[in-house]
């Protein structure tokens, strides 16, 4: 059996998640627009309570908007687009954006798209560890640095090398300029602790599949009093702001996955903290392995892992690799091109190939983690080329 | 609240989900559960069930998997269709019917804000198009046209072959709603030449939270979401694979619907229930007459009035045959909030006065039903008037 270790990919939908939405794939399918007869009325009393689900999970100022979407990639784009929008139309003059080269594409593509409408794009630059410098975000924001900031987006935590980042620090820097912090919680939330109104952010994207939930369903956190414009139209269903027949059975597993994760999510980071030390412990003794992103501890992922392996063909390594274990070489939406973000941290072409990300996740057990040793032992001895003999000593 | 189990009398409004559909999402939720953009083993077989779900669809629709872009429904399809297509051409003239569904409404008025000249082509009486004045627009600056292939609220079947016809001998773009037609009629998208269709699987038997656009191979479009660049670079994040394989088993299942006389005994059940409803005074037909002309064969409205012949409000009449227990639509889900019913502005198109466009009533039928539930619909329909009827001031 494949050991799947890809959990910043996507995460298999938890059974739980699926026996909640299993009535409303059922009997329950009433159109919620329909608010006229009843089971209409209860399809939007189970949105209304995934909703306040959702809220009190993240922890949201009171009159923060849910906004259901159907994924990050949507949430990411409603945030950054609908920011944008809204400043345009209501006379607002900030007509700049911040970000970090070490963001999604979700949040890369539709800030240079922004950037082409007129928007001027200042992306900080990330240090060896994946994170950005404060000293850095300050003086982006410097109004003297080409106007005055719209928006700061910032990933709360990276799905490729596991970077956490100190939003609770970085939030007073951008509020004290009068910006908004959109963060991309979609490897973040359900996996390490988030409170969108203690830590000061304004707009969270978040996405079902990677937190145990449905694909096909995500949210956008707005929070109270920021203007963000709609990116579709007609019907207007949400307020307006995202319309379309609302999909309940999703929205309802949306809700269980996060109220899930959430419960276990203390014991499970622990859990697969110790997994991921005990793999990390195991790789650095086969020698030739740099880690990338920062050292396990706070700052990383509890369920993250992403190493290099110097002077070894990329492609042959995970040719072998795939026999024995799932893992990534990279971003999963970008296969073909380099990571960007393994190029930030200074990695050539050739040593992003030779990458290995590992997400572990709810199902990893530490037999799955000696397997992923194992695997990793014979991928690298065959792909280098490097005799058993002529390999350090275990 | 009555004793027999509420009949689910609003199609056009949402479906539930077809035995096959549910069975398709089970076996990929299994088996196809991983990020189709994974090289491992697992995202191969997550990959493999998404382009079986794109070529079933593709079969479905007359065109090659090539053409099928997932998304999240139709709101989202006919958005990425217009504004999509708009973005890659000069500015220039957007026709659309006077009786599209308002996401195409609310796009078309974006592209307006973006210096588009917008134009209504006005319907007749059934709500059909007037090809007349289609045609006489049909040269620049006209460079696209959206053309709602069944309508929702009143049934009326557009003759599309004839308007893609005309469409591609003008050389200008056709994109076309095919929400309502999809779930009964066979669409044949290379036939026709048709450039741009937008389905929402949710209509027709498959899960909410999926839908498609096709897109003629070759037709540049710009993405409306950026990011992971899936769906050829047009439409971007993880593609909801399971949801996609109950939204292709759902179509198939309609297909064989029409194929194995299933179709036939629903627009049956649907001619006789019209017909006795017809006979209770008051009620009259809104849109075509089945019997004449094309019309979805699981659609039924109606305009309903009083004993002195003033039209009833046509929210209140859906309340009223709640609680009779039948579920209907006063139109389209999705049009106001609360409150007394606003002209359906469908029907103002079609020539109805002001208080007569806000006592509309739609039933439509769906395979779920046996042609015996239906025989309490006129006596409750009946019940609800009077109901209302006297409630009126
Ligand atoms: C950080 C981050 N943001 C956004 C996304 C996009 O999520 P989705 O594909 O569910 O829209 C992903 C997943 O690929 C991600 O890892
Ligand atoms: C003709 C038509 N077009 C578009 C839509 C919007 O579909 P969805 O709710 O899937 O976005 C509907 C459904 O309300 C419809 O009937």
């Amino acid at each position: 059996m494949l050991a799947y270790l890809d959990h910043h990919a996507t995460t298999p939908c938890d059974p739980a998640v699926v026996a909640a939405m299993a009535p409303w794939w059922g009997e329950q399918f009433a159109n919620p627009a329909s608010r006229l007869y009843r089971p209409a009325l209860e399809a939007a009393a189970a949105i209304e309570a995934a909703a306040a689900e959702l809220h009190q999970g993240l922890a949201a100022p009171s009159g923060a908007q849910v906004v259901f979407t159907s994924g990050a990639t949507e949430a990411n784009n409603l945030a950054l687009k609908g920011l944008a929008e809204a400043a345009l139309s209501s006379g607002n003059p900030r007509r700049r954006l911040v970000s970090v080269v070490s963001e999604h594409h979700a949040v890369l593509d539709v800030l240079r798209y922004l950037e082409r409408h007129g928007f001027a794009l200042t992306l900080l630059p990330i240090d060896a560890q994946g994170l950005l410098n404060p000293a850095d975000l300050q003086a982006a924001l410097d109004p003297g640095a080409g106007g005055p900031v719209l928006a700061v987006s910032v990933m709360a935590a990276n799905n490729e090398i596991g970077t956490i980042a100190p939003l609770a620090q970085l939030a007073p820097l951008v509020h004290a300029a009068g910006a908004l912090l959109h963060v991309d919680g979609a490897q973040a939330v359900g996996h390490i602790p988030l409170a969108m109104e203690a830590w000061g952010i304004d707009l969270l994207s978040l996405s079902g599949h990677k937190l145990y939930g449905p694909k096909g369903i995500g949210a956008l956190l707005v929070a109270p009093g920021v203007q963000v414009a709609p990116q579709l139209q007609g019907g207007g269903q949400q307020g307006g702001l995202r319309p379309g027949t609302l999909p309940v059975p999703l929205i309802v597993g949306l809700a269980a996955a996060l109220k899930q994760a959430l419960a276990d999510r203390e014991g499970r980071a622990l859990r697969l903290a110790a997994l991921r030390d005990q793999l990390w412990t195991g790789l650095q003794a086969l020698g030739g392995l740099t880690l990338n992103g920062p050292p396990p501890g706070p700052q990383r992922l509890p369920h993250n892992l992403s190493v290099t392996a110097g002077g070894v063909d990329g492609t042959r390594l995970h040719q072998l690799l795939r026999r024995q274990i799932a893992v990534s070489s990279g971003s999963a939406c970008s296969q073909g091109s380099a990571s960007h973000v393994l190029a930030a941290l200074g990695r050539t072409r050739a040593e992003a190939a030779a990458t290995v990300r590992f997400g572990l996740g709810r199902s990893t057990t530490a037999q799955q983690v000696e397997q992923a040793l194992r695997a990793m032992a014979d991928a690298l001895d065959q792909a280098s080329n490097r005799s058993a003999a002529s390999r350090p000593e275990r | 609240m009555v004793a027999e189990a509420p009949l689910y009398l609003d199609a056009c409004a949402t479906t539930p989900l077809a035995q096959v559909a549910h069975e398709a999402m089970e076996a990929a939720r299994q088996l196809a559960w991983a990020n189709p953009s994974s090289l491992h083993g697992f995202g191969l077989s997550a990959a493999e069930s998404l382009e079986r779900s794109r070529h079933s669809l593709a079969s479905s629709l007359g065109t090659g998997a090539e053409a099928i872009r997932f998304c999240s429904g139709a709101t989202e399809s006919v958005h990425l269709a217009l504004l999509g297509a708009a973005a890659t051409l000069p500015v220039g003239r957007l026709l659309i019917s006077a009786v599209e569904h308002p996401a195409v409404n609310a796009a078309a008025a974006q592209l307006q804000r973006q210096g588009w000249q917008v134009e209504p082509i006005p319907v007749g009486p059934t709500g059909l198009l007037d090809l007349g004045v289609l045609e006489s627009l049909l040269h620049p600056p006209t460079r696209l046209v959206s053309v709602i292939a069944a309508q929702s609220e009143v049934g009326s079947i557009q003759p599309l072959t004839t308007i893609a016809q005309l469409c591609r001998q003008a050389g200008v773009l056709l994109h076309t709603d095919a929400v309502q037609l999809a779930p009964h009629r066979p669409i044949a998208m290379d036939e026709l030449g048709l450039d741009l269709v937008s389905l929402s699987a949710h209509k027709l038997g498959g899960p909410r939270g999926v839908g498609a656009l096709l897109v003629r191979p070759g037709l540049r479009l710009e993405p409306l979401l950026g990011g992971g660049g899936q769906e050829r670079g047009q439409r971007a994040g993880t593609e909801p694979v399971v949801l996609a394989a109950g939204f292709a088993a759902a179509l198939a299942a309609a297909r064989r619907h029409q194929l194995d006389g299933t179709s036939q005994r629903l627009e049956a059940s649907r001619d006789h229930l019209l017909h006795d409803l017809l006979a209770l005074p008051g009620v009259r037909l809104s849109g075509p007459d089945p019997t004449r002309q094309p019309r979805l064969p699981h659609h039924i409205s109606l305009l309903l009035s009083d004993g002195q012949g003033r039209p009833l409000d046509g929210r209140k009449l859906v309340r009223a045959l709640w609680n009779e227990g039948v579920a209907v639509s006063s139109g389209s889900a999705c049009s106001g909030g609360s409150g007394r019913a606003e002209p359906s502005p469908v029907l103002l198109a079609m020539g109805w006065d002001r208080s007569q466009a806000a006592s509309g009533l739609r039933l439509s039928l769906g395979s779920w039903l046996e042609a015996s539930q239906l025989e309490r619909v006129p006596l409750a329909l009946e019940r609800a008037m009077a109901s209302c009827g006297a409630a009126a001031p």
